[in-house]
């Protein structure tokens, strides 16, 4: 495969997927029937209005809930009907979260953090050492390594989580809004990271935010109005 | 597996290491002290049904009691009979006895009380009376006209039953009116106090005198017999029938009703007040990891999130509560064999039936350590099993 058509590949496809919250009588149509597809190697975001759907759809993508009809296809492998574990796995060996929230476990050390997804993938010790290591490096957290979260600023912490979001070399990075609890250096800090390790490693990263500003880093927005896409 | 375990192991250690410390070891304190108090009711109740037994045996029926056979009122051929008994394996020693009521009465006081005649050089070796006189001597083969005491009868050393003691010193002499209308006077040659309110109330007299007053020979209204070890009575009992001995045989049990019901109460007492100890175990844990997971709500919602099973969090716990209990029972340990069972060894309780001290078994030890490992188990499942069905958007983002 050369280059050019792996940049063309689909990582993760969506078909006429729905999910509807049933609250009582109402019902809550927060997603409906949006189908699109998101490219190996993009920095794609979702935006739209507050309860527009750009959360739901991401857990829906993220195998963090699960739709209530359509479609979602992984590297061409229809991933909706895994079972719970078998979720699981997938989510802890090939994707990656970032949230707004980023409840690192405050016994834990930086590092340690970092490694615990690589220990529950069964890596040996040395490798994960190694891995957590360079990956807090790479966040700008090499120093940092023994600090415990509380010893930690919020940038800092939200840089840990993406570290931990990392060390397993995921095939694509979810982030909800990672920079809402952010000043804006710290903000700023985070999305170019972002930028870094899209352009640098080809990561690709699928990010819902409300910052108008963000579009400047991502090349592509996927619009979200009352649960559907609009084009813009 | 393996991996799921060792990752569960890491959480819940880092979690204990460098979590609020203080905390712990008054958490473990508190487990230790569940632990030491289910042990300790439990000894003590067996201490005081080993030392009633051991009274029983000991100082008032021996191991076996053979009776006279329905509607007879003696044992007759005694004599045959000892030497067939004598003749099994594990017997250690004979007395036949005439038992009989009298009235006994010193100046103007009187009662009425049990009277056993024996050869006191057969009775050393099946009871141990001759072992706790407080005053005067022991009977001796021909004695006559000479009397032995238990301290309730004598009185003046501190019975429970002073108010119908005689107030009698040895030396002092006596009238005794058998129940068959003989009437003679003794000279109190000594005073007991087996530590048992049952042998205390009871007087000795030699069989040779008995048996000049009833007028019999080679009889006996009971023998009892001492066997080497307790608890095997029935063995003993089988083989005495398989020899022929038509007389009732019973074991010292049946002579020990009270004690069984003391036992049954304590059982249930001991049984009440387990529970309520494992119930605050329980709870006490439980509490401690629902806390937990309710402060790391966010926390346990990402590590889903990320992939890292609920299993894996559930089994955290359970170490961290396993941990908390294993070292209280552990402390546990400590506080009973070296502060609480030299104390009471130190200072037996004293108690209407003798002296009691805690008799700790091996095996309702550890019935104790397993019952409270399972009730950490427990109370260390159920808050984090709730904590981990919940969905993960839930966990994360719910209320
Ligand atoms: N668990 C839920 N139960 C019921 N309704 C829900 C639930 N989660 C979301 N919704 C509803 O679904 C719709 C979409 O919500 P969602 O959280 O995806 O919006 P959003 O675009 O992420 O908004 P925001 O920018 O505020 O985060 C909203 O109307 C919301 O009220
Ligand atoms: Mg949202």
């Amino acid at each position: 495969m050369t280059r050019d058509e792996a940049a063309n590949e689909s990582l993760i496809e969506i078909k006429d997927l729905s999910r509807i919250y049933t609250m009582g009588e109402v019902n809550v149509r927060a997603l409906n029937n949006v189908t699109f597809e998101i490219k190996r190697g993009e920095f794609a975001a979702i935006m739209g209005k507050s309860g527009s759907g750009k959360s739901t759809l991401l857990h829906q993508l993220g195998l963090l809930d699960a739709p209530t009809s359509g479609e979602i296809i992984f590297s061409g492998k229809n991933i909706s009907g895994l079972s719970e574990s078998e979720k699981a796995k997938f989510r802890l060996s090939k994707f990656g979260y970032v949230f707004q929230e980023y409840a690192l476990l405050p016994e834990l050390t930086a590092i340690e953090n970092v490694y615990l997804p690589a220990m529950a993938l069964g890596r040996k010790k040395e490798e994960y050492l190694k891995a957590g290591t360079e990956v807090l490096g790479n966040v700008g957290l090499g120093t940092r390594l023994h600090h415990r979260p509380r010893e930690m600023s919020g940038g800092e912490q939200q840089r840990v989580a993406i570290a931990r979001a990392l060390i397993n070399r995921p095939d694509i990075l979810f982030a909800d809004e990672p920079t809402a609890n952010l000043d804006s250096d710290s903000s700023k800090q985070v999305i170019e990271l972002f930028q870094k390790l899209n352009e640098e490693t080809g990561l690709t990263i699928l990010m819902v935010t409300h910052e108008p500003d963000d579009i400047k880093y991502v090349s592509k927005v996927v619009w979200l109005r009352d649960g559907e896409l609009a084009e813009m | 597996m393996f991996n799921n375990f060792k990752l569960s192991l890491f959480l819940a250690s880092k979690s204990m290491m460098r979590g609020n410390k203080s905390t712990q070891l008054l958490i473990i304190f508190i487990m230790s002290l569940i632990f030491v108090n289910l042990v300790f009711i439990g000894s003590i109740f067996l201490g005081v049904t080993e030392a009633t037994n051991k009274q029983v045996i000991n100082s008032l029926y021996s191991n076996v009691v053979i009776e006279p056979k329905k509607d007879e009122k003696y044992i007759s051929d005694v004599y045959s009979l000892e030497q067939k008994i004598k003749g099994v394996p594990g017997v250690v020693g004979i007395s036949s006895q005439y038992v009989t009521g009298a009235t006994l009465s010193y100046k103007d006081k009187h009662g009425t009380w049990i009277v056993r005649a024996i050869n006191p050089d057969d009775e050393m070796k099946v009871t141990t009376n001759h072992n706790y006189l407080i005053a005067g001597n022991y009977l001796s083969k021909l004695d006559e006209n000479e009397i032995l005491l238990g301290k309730e009868i004598a009185g003046g050393y501190g019975g429970d039953l002073e108010y119908n003691s005689l107030g009698v010193k040895v030396g002092d002499s006596i009238d005794v009116l058998f129940d068959n209308g003989v009437k003679k006077s003794y000279r109190v040659k000594g005073i007991f106090d087996a530590n048992f309110i049952q042998t205390n109330v009871m007087a000795y007299i030699s069989r040779n005198d008995m048996e000049s007053i009833v007028g019999l020979e080679d009889k006996a209204s009971q023998i009892l017999v001492k066997t080497q070890d307790n608890g095997n009575e029935d063995r003993y009992i089988k083989q005495f029938l398989e020899m022929g001995i038509k007389e009732e045989i019973k074991p010292w049990t049946v002579y020990a009703g009270m004690v069984k019901n003391i036992t049954n109460s304590f059982d249930m007492i001991a049984m009440m007040i387990s529970a309520i100890g494992l119930f605050v175990a329980v709870i006490t844990i439980f509490i401690i990891v629902y806390t937990s997971t309710i402060s790391k709500r966010k926390q346990i919602g990402i590590l889903r999130a990320v992939g890292i099973e609920g299993s894996i969090i559930i089994q955290s716990y359970i170490f961290q509560a396993l941990f908390i209990v294993i070292s209280g029972i552990f402390i546990g340990l400590i506080i009973i064999f070296f502060a609480i069972k030299p104390w009471f060894i130190e200072h037996p309780l004293k108690f209407p039936i003798g002296l009691a001290s805690l008799l700790i078994l091996p095996e309702k030890v550890s019935a104790n350590a397993v019952s409270l490992i399972i009730a950490a188990l427990a109370a260390g499942f159920i808050p984090s099993w709730l904590a981990v069905r919940k969905t993960i958007i839930d966990t994360i983002w719910g209320d």
